[in-house]
């Protein structure tokens, strides 16, 4: 057996036997074995747990999960009850042991009298957390089980309970320091009546009964992607029988099942479900063996369809196979086969799709379509921390694309093409609504990206308040609508010398002028503020190949270069402004 | 499955014994700590449908009174 083939066999007999005793074991091995096992775990992660109870069960069933996830983990578990200490104590274990992620679940009684008193003793938590160390906390919040649920008065209580939440939620929405799990809603959707188990409390105070503390591991696994930026981007359906009931081609537009009533609901509540991943910011696509114009037929005509062409980045139908058409989607889109998750009714093509390319991730759909919507819900393949205004507007940006592109097909020439986009090109120094997508793009920008070099909301802040900074964003319209912010240049100001320390955009963007706009007006800002030339880098990675060649292209001359970076120079002394042909510029 | 052969397969699982023993106990077994104690207990439950009381938790430290108190469960 290889260690990936030994590894999956762990984790699938501890979630097979669903116990802490067989996940404690599970977790045992992966610790010993697997937790900085590069090869076959695509991140790693220091995560300190810290709650009111005993929490080396839920340590345990994380650590399993989040191996199942391809994260390794390296635990740190707080003594027993010691919450308010580890994180008061600027010497405790906890920030010795310096955690990319902190958890922290903590009962309200045992925090303070009274729990809206519990909620500002965590928000307190909270402030001394973030003096200490730059990790992220993540808090839960706290459970609302009823305790008289056949009683009829109002519980007093719960109603306490309820307040404090909302304070959690309140303080919390948009820090980006502190992500809420929202513990409370998870038993809620489990049932309170399993979700503790007061035998275990008496015995060995753990709350959580084994099934409800997988489930939490999955949800804290969530908080993990998201800080290890394994969060997938696209989801790519096939037709018949996963969108709707039948076959297309042989029952025709009105023989198709779909619709308002049973059957055919099953089917609309699942595109519901596919709804509501798009006005998050997932991007759909097609992918499946059809006659083209069918497909097109029905997403365009049919009553009932949620979904529409538009809402689709891509829609590959032909009799090809399906692992080919995915990579010319994500050739198409532009993102990596390993931000996919493909949804086929018919396992067949899933197994064919694993085993062709195994950094898809496929869904296993039951075989029952009334239970689709509910196994998508289930999964946490597209969970975000917080949604920007370019997550809410990304599926018309990229269906604004797909018709570009048509455009593109259809114009004589490069010039006609960019002249009839009729673009509108902004630049301007960032403010504080610009940060999280400037600190977005520089964590998820690959290919355009000349350095390569990730920033927090944090570094993005302390640079637009220096005086030492400039933080461009660049912003591009046309007349297929707007493309949002699309290009970061981060410029540090040494002088006489200005130094270009990012300069990215994003891959659909690219070929439009927009990069050469960015260029010039660093080059005019540069030499309205005296300085003589600018430092540029090109930084090679896996990724960024596509920009090698880039600031020789902009005839920045380079200074020297070994394997991996290469440094550029450029003269402004005798440097013109220009003129953007196609692109006007605000 | 007997009764026997379920708690020798959780044992298995557990602590890697592939022969289960009457006179085997949480002194002998590595790993059976009291932490993996309480692990043990959880999984008794579940296998076994059964509700264990704390203080007979704290009895059954060996596969004998295990076996005792399973078969009078």
């Amino acid at each position: 057996m290889s260690q990936i083939e030994k590894l999956n066999d762990i984790i699938y007999t501890a979630q097979k036997n669903a116990t802490w005793l067989a996940y404690r074991k599970a977790a045992r091995i992966i610790r010993e074995n697997f937790s900085s096992d590069t090869a076959n775990l695509k991140a790693s992660l220091t995560t300190a747990f810290l709650g009111s109870f005993t929490i080396d069960p839920l340590v345990d069933f994380v650590t399993v999960e989040a191996a199942a996830c391809s994260i390794g983990l390296q635990a740190y578990t707080a003594p027993y009850g010691q919450v308010s200490q580890e994180i008061l104590n600027p010497q405790s274990g906890l920030y010795a042991f310096s955690p990319d992620v902190t958890v922290l679940i903590a009962e309200a009684d045992k925090l303070a009298k009274e729990p809206v008193a519990a909620a500002d003793e965590i928000i307190a938590l909270a402030q001394a957390f973030r003096q200490n160390t730059s990790g992220l906390l993540v808090v839960a919040t706290f459970m609302m089980s009823p305790d008289w649920h056949l009683h009829l008065l109002p519980s007093e209580r719960q109603l306490k309970l309820d307040k404090a939440n909302q304070r959690l939620w309140e303080t919390f929405r948009d820090d980006p320091r502190v992500q809420i799990c929202d513990l409370d809603e998870l038993a809620a959707y489990y049932g309170y009546a399993n979700a503790i188990s007061p035998e275990m409390m008496a015995m060995a105070r753990i709350p959580f009964p084994e099934g409800f503390l997988a489930l939490l591991a999955k949800k804290l696994i969530s908080h993990l992607k998201v800080r290890t930026g394994l969060i997938r981007k696209c989801l790519v359906l096939d037709c018949d029988n996963t969108l709707w009931g039948g076959i297309i081609g042989e029952d025709g537009m009105n023989g198709i099942v779909l619709g308002p009533d049973w059957p055919g609901r099953e089917f609309v509540d699942f595109q519901k479900a596919i709804f509501e991943l798009y006005e998050q910011g997932v991007i759909l696509a097609i992918n499946s063996k059809n006659n083209e114009a069918d497909v097109i037929q029905v997403l365009r005509e049919h009553p009932h369809m949620i979904l529409k062409e538009e809402h689709f980045a891509s829609v590959c139908v032909n009799w090809n196979p399906k692992p080919d058409n995915m990579k010319k989607l994500a050739d198409e889109i532009n993102i990596g086969l390993d931000t996919m998750v493909f949804v086929d009714d018919n396992p067949a093509e899933r197994e064919l799709m694993c085993q062709m390319l195994p950094e898809v991730e496929v869904l296993e759909l039951p075989a029952n379509p009334a239970l689709y919507a509910k196994t998508l819900r289930e999964t946490n393949f597209f969970a975000k921390a917080s949604l920007t205004e370019e997550d809410k507007k990304r599926g018309q940006m990229y269906a604004a694309q797909r018709q570009r592109n048509q455009l593109q097909e259809s114009a004589a020439t490069l010039e006609d093409y960019l002249k009839s986009l009729e673009m509108i090109c902004s630049i301007r120094p960032a403010q504080e609504k610009d940060v999280k997508r400037a600190a977005q793009l520089t964590q998820r920008t690959n290919q355009f990206n000349l350095t390569t070099r990730r920033y927090t909301e944090e570094n993005i802040r302390h640079m637009f308040e220096s005086p030492e900074w400039n933080v461009y964003v660049l912003g591009l319209k046309d007349k297929f609508g707007d493309n949002g912010t699309v290009g970061l240049a981060l410029v540090q100001k040494q002088g006489k010398q200005w130094r270009i320390d990012t300069f990215l955009m994003s891959c659909r963007i690219i070929g439009r002028q927009a990069e050469d706009a960015l260029v010039d007006r660093i080059c005019c800002d540069a030499i309205s503020a005296s300085a003589g030339g600018l430092e540029a880098e090109y930084i090679k990675t896996p990724k960024n190949a596509l920009v090698m060649d880039f600031w020789d292209k902009m005839d920045f001359v380079k200074t020297d270069s070994d394997e991996i970076t290469a440094h550029y120079h450029y003269d402004l002394e005798n440097y013109a402004p220009k003129n953007f042909e196609y692109l006007k510029i605000e | 499955m007997t009764m026997h052969e379920k708690l020798e397969k959780i044992f298995r699982d557990a602590f890697g014994i592939e022969k289960l023993t009457d006179d085997m106990s949480i002194d002998t077994v590595e790993g059976w700590d009291s932490m993996a104690h309480v692990a043990l207990i959880m999984a008794l439950q579940k296998e076994f449908s059964i509700s264990i009381s704390p203080s007979d938790a704290i009895e059954l430290i060996d596969i004998a009174s295990i076996k005792a108190f399973l078969s009078q469960s």
